[in-house]
């Protein structure tokens, strides 16, 4: 009889999110097993305790998921679950902590598209800015569009250290070369939006981060995308569903909505769901992986 | 392909009930997914979670269980749950606290078809006492005494308690439409005299009822004991006794056994599971939901 595939799903919040767990029982996982409050440090017995108790054929069935709300610990937790991996006891891992990588790749893919398709742009031609750039979406935006060669300032609407301290951070363990900003006010908004080619806007839901006449001082503005899905929108002028719509002001912008990246983040996770399902040889996603198929997704 | 069926169980305890997972796996969930010391504040991004994942019609494939311990709790938990949604995202929603609200509405049916088979008559204008009515089980089945026309008083040892449940029972699951009273356990050898069904809902293994109160409850027609560890709550009724007369009442009263009522709220409990399934349109259940169910199958096993 063949084993039946097994999702250990390692969590440090309390709970897994529902999310997760839908996705992964729709991309054909027999069971799922939730461990709350994980900590670092119980990473690798509980990888262990995977790998050791099936056959190396049933381990094949047999994967990690990683969720939580923090990134930085998330990317710790896969890297040690990949060196508690023993050959051929070895499983595939997927982190998407808060569904962050996947919403940033979906995102930043998207925007991508629109700057060929609309403007004959690569990201590293751009500058860009993501709001609420200290939050789990908004690091892994700055992070993806970074390591594609933008020059990414992650904006944070209260503390410039805070910004600050989280750019260094990520260009330190990913090799990304991020700035940090900040902007709270419109006036330091407009400042700062003057002469960047793209806005990412990952701040809280049901918060409009840019209202119209804000955003009209882009002018140099290409793209826009937004993964607010409740209203009002986080950029003004931008539906959730729209999944290219030329702003007004400023002239030849596009923008990109919430629902219209969403159905990539989706789409993006259940692919990467089924690499840790089926894989021949154990993977190891992070948003690396969830950007190359984001890519290929649009 | 159709979408196996999840069942996302929250509950505010540290663990859920395992008789609730059997449950849900044997009215035909296939991933029963437990969330465990969730807090109210955490319903709403939960519920969120599970609408946002799928299609509408792969929503039809799920449901969210509300267990825990507290009966306000998980009502107001259920109301969250459901203000959470929007259309057509929305799934079904089961509040069963303890199990609490599928016992109590197997306790208040059975009763009802005692009433009914053996005097010939409802429980509306009927004196009912509710002893340890202060907990989960109690509440609920007083509340469902007193909507179907009770003259309902809770009985718990101390008396602020039992008139703060009255209070929450009347104001909160009754929506000000009823009216429970709140006594004592001291003074239960009066009230005894005049009571014509009894409600047992205390700790096991705690005999709430004498051979003396039952002697001297000269209305008394139905007594229900949820406990099934001896001793039994009342004197002289064992947890098999399924409407068989109680030893010593001058009344011809008849008794209803913890595994009696047991029948009744497995069944329950296991058609509102099915019913989440099997409903086009997203069902909220509740103990309302829960009496009607027990109602009708208490109906058919006549």
């Amino acid at each position: 009889m063949p084993k039946r595939s097994i999702l250990h799903m390692f969590d440090p919040m309390p709970n897994n999110s529902p999310f997760d767990i839908n996705m992964a029982v729709d991309t054909g996982f027999d069971v799922l097993m939730p461990y709350n409050n994980v900590k670092l440090d119980s990473i690798h017995g509980l990888t262990q305790d995977a790998i050791f108790s099936r056959s190396p054929a049933g381990i094949k069935r047999t994967g990690i998921f990683i969720g939580g709300r923090d990134m930085g610990l998330a990317m710790d937790m896969i890297d040690t679950a990949k060196q508690a991996m023993v050959p051929p006891f070895e499983i595939s891992v997927l982190a998407d902590p808060s569904g962050a990588f996947t919403t940033a790749a979906a995102l930043v893919a998207c925007v991508e598209k629109q700057l060929k398709e609309k403007h004959n742009k690569e990201l590293k031609d751009c500058k860009a800015l993501v709001f609420g750039g200290t939050g789990p979406v908004g690091i892994a935006t700055g992070v993806i569009a970074s390591l594609a060669g933008a020059q990414v300032s992650l904006v944070d609407h209260m503390s410039i250290d805070a910004a600050n301290d989280v750019a260094n951070e990520y260009n330190r363990r990913c090799q990304s070369t991020l700035t940090g900003s900040v902007a709270g006010s419109d006036e330091e908004k407009s400042a700062l939006i003057a002469d960047v080619d793209i806005i990412f806007c990952t701040a809280k839901a049901g918060i409009q981060v840019l209202s119209n006449e804000v955003l009209a001082e882009a002018k140099q503005l290409k793209v826009a995308g937004d993964v607010n899905a409740v209203p009002p929108a986080g950029i003004a002028g931008i539906g959730a569903n729209d999944a290219s719509i030329a702003l007004t002001s400023p002239e030849g912008a596009i923008g990109i909505g919430a629902l219209a990246v969403g159905n990539i983040k989706y789409k993006v996770q259940h692919k990467l769901l089924e690499l840790t399902l089926d894989s021949e040889k154990p993977v190891y996603l992070d948003f690396r992986e969830a950007f190359s198929e984001a890519q290929k997704i649009v | 392909m159709e979408k196996p069926f999840i069942l996302h169980m929250l509950t505010t305890a540290k663990n859920l009930s395992p008789f609730d997972v059997n449950m849900a796996m044997d009215a035909g969930w296939v991933s029963a997914i437990p969330y465990i010391n969730v807090e109210a504040s955490e319903v709403k991004d939960l519920v969120q979670d599970v609408i946002f994942s799928r299609s509408p019609k792969g929503l039809k494939n799920t449901g969210i269980f509300i267990g825990g311990r507290d009966t306000k709790q998980a009502r107001d938990m259920l109301k969250t749950a459901k203000n959470s949604m929007f259309p057509p995202f929305q799934v079904s929603v089961f509040a069963d606290p303890s199990g609490a609200f599928t016992t109590a509405a197997g306790m208040v049916a059975c009763v009802e078809k005692e009433l009914d088979e053996k005097f010939n008559t409802t429980l509306e204008g009927k004196t009912l006492l509710a002893l340890g009515g202060t907990g989960p089980v109690g509440q609920a089945a007083a509340v469902l005494a007193a909507q179907a026309g009770a003259n309902v008083r809770i009985i718990g040892r101390q008396l602020e308690k039992s008139q703060r449940i009255a209070d929450l029972c009347n104001e909160e699951f009754g929506e000000g439409k009823i009216n429970i009273q709140a006594g004592t356990d001291a003074d239960k050898a009066d009230y005894i005299k005049t009571a014509d069904v009894v409600f047992a809902t205390g700790a096991a293994g705690i005999e709430l009822l004498t051979a003396e109160h039952i002697a001297s409850a000269t209305q008394l027609k139905v007594a229900a004991d949820i406990n099934a560890v001896p001793p039994s709550g009342i004197a002289g009724l064992d947890a098999f006794d399924n409407g068989k007369a109680i030893a010593g009442s001058q009344s011809g009263a008849v008794g209803l056994g913890a595994l009696a009522i047991g029948n009744i709220k497995y069944k329950t409990q296991s058609q509102l599971l099915k019913q989440m399934i099997d409903s086009e349109a997203p069902v909220y259940l509740h103990f309302e939901h829960a009496f009607e169910v027990a109602r009708q199958i208490v109906k058919s096993t006549k």
